[in-house]
């Protein structure tokens, strides 16, 4: 029988809630207790179930390519043991040792005979064997080119993976905006411009379906009572930025505030914070720009 | 003991063989693994992350440890996907970290994310294991107590400690460690025995 104690611990292994202390204790327990793992197991389980709540995304078809590349660069349908040869690793060691050897036979030729009568057929046999090296070499070429040609053609693949990817991708977007509220957000981190307040950060969540959106800031400097931030959505729809509303900071310099925009936003390509009068103004004063992001 | 949540034991012995044959160095075996599980992980680290392009580097991280360190796999310990889902939610977790100054708002993005309607989306589940059975994943996560389901969501999904659970929702620490252990003895019983 496992007590409540250990209970609550399997249960906080499972979800990767326990700190490094425990995890090393738990783990003690867990060697020596049968029953443990079986519960271990079996709360990993409803942990794997618990993950996959989460709304279904499709990984890019590139991604797949990438890792088959990864473990089998040459894309057969082999094993870990063939990856350990790596592809077209050119084949010098041949040519050279053919080349070495048949140069230094001639020295130890015939002693007494006149130079003149054996350098012909030293000669000769030195382009006989430099043939025969050279068609190797021809040979070793013709496969580093077939290997080099392979590679190419899986390079090739790769270039039309990564266009097929795009159009998925694009095809993915298209049926997660159906399926998926989420898939219209666009949320963005706005870091800070201002030196003196460089731990400054905000996040913008703009949802383009309904033309609304969150943001939420951190470690802002409080203005004085005259004075607003301004957020402006930056959308090439149109000339300038788009006001999308003014905000103040608590104490903390924090915030959180819903917002939308002055004009109908087509694409919320970047957002911006600038310091403004009290109650915003017309067009952003960009010297006072605090914030800024994608 | 009870059939594994989430799925059959013809799913447990295919995922047992599978192993074994990546294991052995068997291309396709990895393939069939890619094939199967590879939405929910992508789904598990874009969910923790927040944005597609770091969750693919995730799931081409976790899929080489599939492949080069099966080894490490202890099948006492759950199944090779519960395995990959945990190995995913921490490198996930990881790279958050490492943007520490974000970690923050991105949870809050992630919190925005959850008020959403939660049947108006397709799960994970629904990919791997088919509507009928992720309706039931899904239904009987529903009918956690709200306070023990926000325990084990902070837990797993932003990678917060007890302690960090505790401090975060003004709670004595004691009473996270039970809602948490409620909540995941009643989940193992409803999916165990809805399957």
């Amino acid at each position: 029988m496992i007590d409540e104690g250990m209970q609550e611990q399997a249960a906080a292994y499972a979800l990767g809630a326990l700190n490094a202390d425990e995890i090393g204790a738990f783990e003690v327990s867990l060697r020596v207790d049968p029953e443990l793992r079986a519960l271990v197991r079996e709360l990993r389980a409803v942990t794997e179930a618990l993950a996959g709540t989460v709304p279904a995304l499709e990984p890019p078809a590139a991604v797949k390519a990438r890792l088959l590349f990864e473990i089998d660069p040459r894309g057969g349908s082999g094993s870990k043991t063939s990856q350990d040869q790596p592809p077209g690793r050119p084949v010098s060691g041949p040519f050279g040792a053919a080349v070495s050897k048949p140069v230094a036979e001639p020295v130890s030729g015939p002693a007494g005979r006149p130079p003149q009568a054996w350098i012909p057929w030293a000669v000769a046999a030195a382009m006989a064997v430099l043939s025969v090296a050279f068609l190797w070499q021809s040979s070793s070429l013709r496969s580093q080119l077939a290997a080099q040609a392979g590679r190419i053609n899986e390079l090739t693949t790769s270039a039309e993976l990564a266009h097929a990817e795009s159009a998925e991708l694009r095809l993915t977007v298209a049926k997660l905006r159906e399926s998926n509220r989420l898939a219209s957000f666009r949320i963005a981190l706005l870091d800070s411009l201002l030196a003196a307040a460089p731990t400054a950060i905000a996040v913008s969540i703009w949802d383009n379906e309904r033309q609304d959106g969150v943001f939420i800031v951190r470690n802002l400097k409080p203005l004085p009572s005259d004075k607003d931030y301004q957020l402006w959505i930056i959308d090439p729809k149109y000339p300038s930025p788009v006001d999308a509303g003014v905000f103040q900071v608590n104490a903390k310099g924090d915030v959180r505030e819903d917002f939308r925009a002055k004009l109908p936003i087509q694409a919320a390509n970047q957002f911006a914070v600038t310091i403004e009068r009290k109650g915003g103004a017309e067009v952003p004063n960009t010297k006072a720009m605090v914030l800024a992001g994608s | 003991m009870m059939a594994h949540a989430g799925r059959t034991v013809a799913e447990q012995n295919q995922d047992a063989a599978l192993i074994e044959r990546i294991r052995g160095g068997e291309r396709a075996a990895f393939v069939a693994f890619y094939d199967r599980y590879s939405p929910l992980l992508f789904s598990v680290a874009a969910r923790v992350l927040g944005e597609r392009k770091e969750a693919e580097d995730v799931l081409q991280e976790v899929m080489l440890v599939i492949w080069n360190k099966s080894g490490d796999y202890d099948p006492q310990l759950g199944t090779l996907s519960s395995w990959a889902v945990t190995v995913t939610r921490n490198k996930a977790l990881d790279r958050l970290r490492a943007r520490t100054r974000r970690l923050r708002l991105i949870e809050e993005a992630a919190v925005l994310a959850e008020d959403s309607d939660v049947t108006s989306y397709p799960s994970a589940n629904e990919i791997v294991h088919g509507r009928e059975r992720a309706e039931l994943l899904r239904d009987a996560m529903k009918e956690l107590p709200a306070d023990q389901r926000m325990a084990i969501e902070l837990a797993f999904f932003t990678g917060l400690t007890q302690s960090d659970i505790a401090a975060r929702l003004q709670q004595p620490l004691g009473t996270i460690k039970a809602r948490i252990r409620r909540g995941m003895l009643r989940l193992r019983e409803q999916l165990g025995g809805a399957l």
